[in-house]
């Protein structure tokens, strides 16, 4: 119990705690007066405008915002932290490095691209090795958001197509900041019970139109991948478009499949949905269809009902994956080691067959051999991706913001069911 | 309302020497203004202090947070920094280009979000009527004649929530697929095989109701279970049969539960957007589904904001008149 003459020390108190308190935020209310984004802010970005987007015209060399770790870094103790797609690693793999090297890997996943580059653009996520698209490599390598690879420490590189290495892919010429986890192509994944194969690709990607199919047709829940397949079914190879009546008539044809033949938007639709047969023609990229054979099938369904049909060579759209260490990463050396890991013939090669469906870009692995060995059905042939078709395809590059707006307008339109 | 028009009327030292002169000294803090009951003394700084922990959550947990939305809203995108947003966190710098494209959207030009905001108030109405009744039939069994099993109900209505909502949700998933076990039940009676998942507003109202039904019924439960059975008595006493008993004295009773219960599910299906995710479809986008769309998408944040911002006002207007009718009713009382 105080006495009433405290009243003015209680009063003093307060108003200095008050002072206290607003003395900090008048300090951020301060630094709020100047506009973000103006001054020195934007300079911190300002080396974005230095890169230019890599096209296969005009490939990129990446500037080396650092050095790459020093080739006798010990090992670190991990743990590792792998910054995935859902259900994109064969967990034996993973097991069999954390045995190698006595550490414990810890997974996180992402649903969609745009999520993870969110995460790891906020610091939201700390990982040491990052899935990326070629088209997020630049913007993030202007962020100083990737280390440069010690290329010393990833001698397993020679498994993979030499044009990875020498030149380099035309989005990272010499290889500084990433190698390829996956290739895949574009295509229309269907059940051979119920469309006859002639059929299929006499309609080609028409048959994500066809009414007989109606409330059996998925496509992708991705804007980038949806609209640039409609592009390819318009006509158009210019799956890269910028003009944005181009880009509205695809968005009409997708509102028109999804309200006449109830298309659904889905991501699991072609490795888990389709072989439940819930599915009967799916946009698919080719390592969903053989993940869908290798892993998905009921019980006592063959692999012969999944087909996967792909435009002819020089329509196809191809694309890749790829591995990266971001800065932040806590075990540098250990990143470098999984990915020289994944690069393994042996273990990359279980990786794709055992669980993932989606094919490193290795010498050793060819069509014939896969068929033949039985890891691909021979139905399937058309999902194996080879090294002559990833020189002269077609491939989707980063658009430019204000392009890119166009699209992602586009695609809220058809989200938002209008 | 007439204390506070007197209060602006009347000079400060009149009302002051109206004002009874022992809540006066204690509002001065004098000692002798002591509580006479118990003998003890508490400074000015007490009662108000108990509110001191609401008023701080509410300033870190809504207040700020809210305010960072319109720093968002009111702000802009940077493209060279893969879109992330970038927030005007002085009222000065804000910009409202973006708020007036978003909310253009919703009556001019393609108006691409007209079409969600009608469907979200047919859902949100049709699946609170359907609550209110089934919710309000199955608390006054519950109240008035489950006797010995009351406990019993109670628990069953409550146990879901052992349950994750989203477990619950893709359960349905299953049930109502195609070639689930419901096609299947349903068949052989003569019923068209129907693809309930393909974004049929039936599946989506009946999801919502099924989330939201138990935060219908607890509350008119809870109000018909304390209305006195004398009052019920007395109105058949004086003649009333047993419908006009319900309507006339029952109903009126229970009529603040069943506003809270309105409340309490509509204003969070306004903003669901997972009930769609799992059960509908693009055709049955609602308007938790435009803010999700935007958070996700590159660049989305400044117009994901915008779309809370507008969100908020639609629901301010129920939240309105909640306040206005409970404030009503406590004055009558």
């Amino acid at each position: 119990m105080r006495h009433p003459k405290d009243m003015s020390r209680r009063q003093f108190l307060t108003r200095a705690g008050g002072a206290a308190i607003a003395m900090p935020s008048l300090a951020a209310i301060l630094a709020a007066c100047t506009k973000p984004g103006s001054g020195s802010d934007a300079g911190a970005s300002g080396s974005l405008e230095n890169i230019p987007i890599a096209t296969l015209d005009n490939p990129v060399e990446l500037p080396l915002t650092s050095e790459p770790i020093a080739a006798d870094t010990p090992i670190e103790s991990g743990p590792l932290v792998l910054y995935n797609w859902a259900d994109y690693i064969y967990k034996k793999v993973v097991q069999d490095f954390e045995e190698k090297f006595q550490v414990d890997v810890q997974i996180s996943t992402f649903n969609n691209l745009e999520e993870g580059i969110q995460k790891v653009v906020n610091g939201q996520i700390t990982p040491d090795v990052f899935v990326p698209t070629p088209g997020y490599l630049r913007r993030l390598v202007a962020k100083s958001l990737l280390q440069p690879l010690q290329h010393e420490l990833i001698p397993n590189m020679a498994n993979v197509w030499p044009s990875y290495s020498n030149p380099g892919p035309y989005y990272d010429l010499n290889w500084h900041y990433s190698i390829p986890y996956t290739i895949y192509t574009w295509g229309v994944a269907y059940r051979r019970d119920r469309v006859d194969d002639a059929d299929l690709a006499s309609q080609g990607w028409d048959a994500l139109w066809n009414h007989d199919y109606a409330g059996e047709i998925s496509l992708y829940d991705s804007y980038g991948d949806t609209i640039a397949i409609t592009i390819l079914r318009d006509g158009s190879l210019d799956v890269n478009s910028q003009d944005p009546a181009v880009i509205n008539n695809a968005k009409e044809a997708i509102l028109q499949t999804i309200n006449d033949n109830q298309a659904r938007l889905t991501i699991n639709g072609v490795y888990a949905k389709l072989p439940a047969g819930d599915y009967t023609v799916a946009e698919s990229w080719s390592g969903d269809i053989v993940g869908a054979s290798i892993f998905y099938l009921p019980p006592g369904v063959s692999s012969d009902i999944l087909g996967y049909w792909k435009p002819e060579n020089g329509k196809t759209m191809i694309g890749n994956d790829l591995l990266v260490v971001p800065s932040v990463s806590k075990s540098p050396r250990l990143a470098h080691e999984f990915i020289n890991f994944m690069l393994d013939e042996k273990e990359g090669t279980e990786n794709f067959t055992g669980y993932n469906g989606y094919q490193p870009p290795f010498t050793s692995i060819n069509p014939e051999t896969l068929v033949a060995k039985g890891i691909v059905p021979e139905t399937l042939t058309s999902a194996v991706v080879t090294e002559d078709m990833f020189k002269k395809d077609l491939t989707p590059y980063e658009l430019p913001p204000e392009v890119d707006q166009i699209w992602l307008d586009a695609w809220t339109e058809i989200k938002a069911g209008a | 309302m007439p204390e506070i028009a007197t209060d602006t009327t009347t000079p400060v030292e009149d009302a002051e020497a109206q004002e009874p002169r022992r809540r006066r000294m204690r509002r001065r803090g004098d000692p002798s203004a002591s509580d006479e009951r118990s003998g003890v003394w508490y400074p000015n700084w007490y009662w108000p202090s108990f509110i001191a922990p609401g008023t701080i959550v509410l300033i870190f947990l809504f207040v700020l947070p809210f305010y960072v939305v319109f720093s968002v809203a009111f702000g802009t995108v940077d493209f060279n920094n893969f879109g992330q947003a970038v927030p005007y966190y002085a009222p000065w710098w804000w910009s409202f280009h973006t708020f007036n494209g978003t909310l253009q959207q919703f009556y001019a030009g393609s108006h691409i979000y007209q079409d969600p905001l009608i469907r979200t108030f047919e859902y949100v109405i049709a699946a609170s009527i359907i609550c209110l009744v089934v919710g309000y039939a199955v608390a006054y069994y519950t109240a008035r004649f489950a006797t010995k099993y009351k406990g019993l109900i109670l628990i069953l209505l409550v146990s879901p929530f052992w349950i994750s909502y989203l477990m619950r949700i893709y359960a349905w998933q299953g049930l109502l697929d195609v070639n689930g076990p419901i096609n299947k039940i349903l068949t052989p009676f003569g019923f068209a095989h129907t693809n309930f998942l393909e974004g049929k507003a039936i599946t989506v109202i009946l999801g919502l109701v099924y989330g939201y039904i138990p935060f219908m019924i607890l509350p008119i439960y809870a109000s018909l279970d304390r209305i006195q059975e004398s009052l019920l008595e007395a109105g058949r006493d004086l003649g009333g049969s047993g419908a006009q008993t319900f309507w006339r004295v029952t109903l009126p009773l229970s009529r603040p539960a069943i506003l809270a219960g309105i409340v309490i599910v509509t204003l969070p299906m306004f903003g669901d957007y997972y009930t769609n995710d799992l059960l509908g479809s693009t055709k049955t986008s609602m308007f938790g589904n435009l803010i999700s769309q935007q958070t996700e998408a590159t660049a989305g944040s400044t117009r994901a904001a915008s779309l809370v911002l507008i969100l908020s006002v639609i629901v301010l207007i129920p939240m309105m008149y909640y306040l206005r009718e409970t404030k009503r009713q406590v004055e009558q009382a």
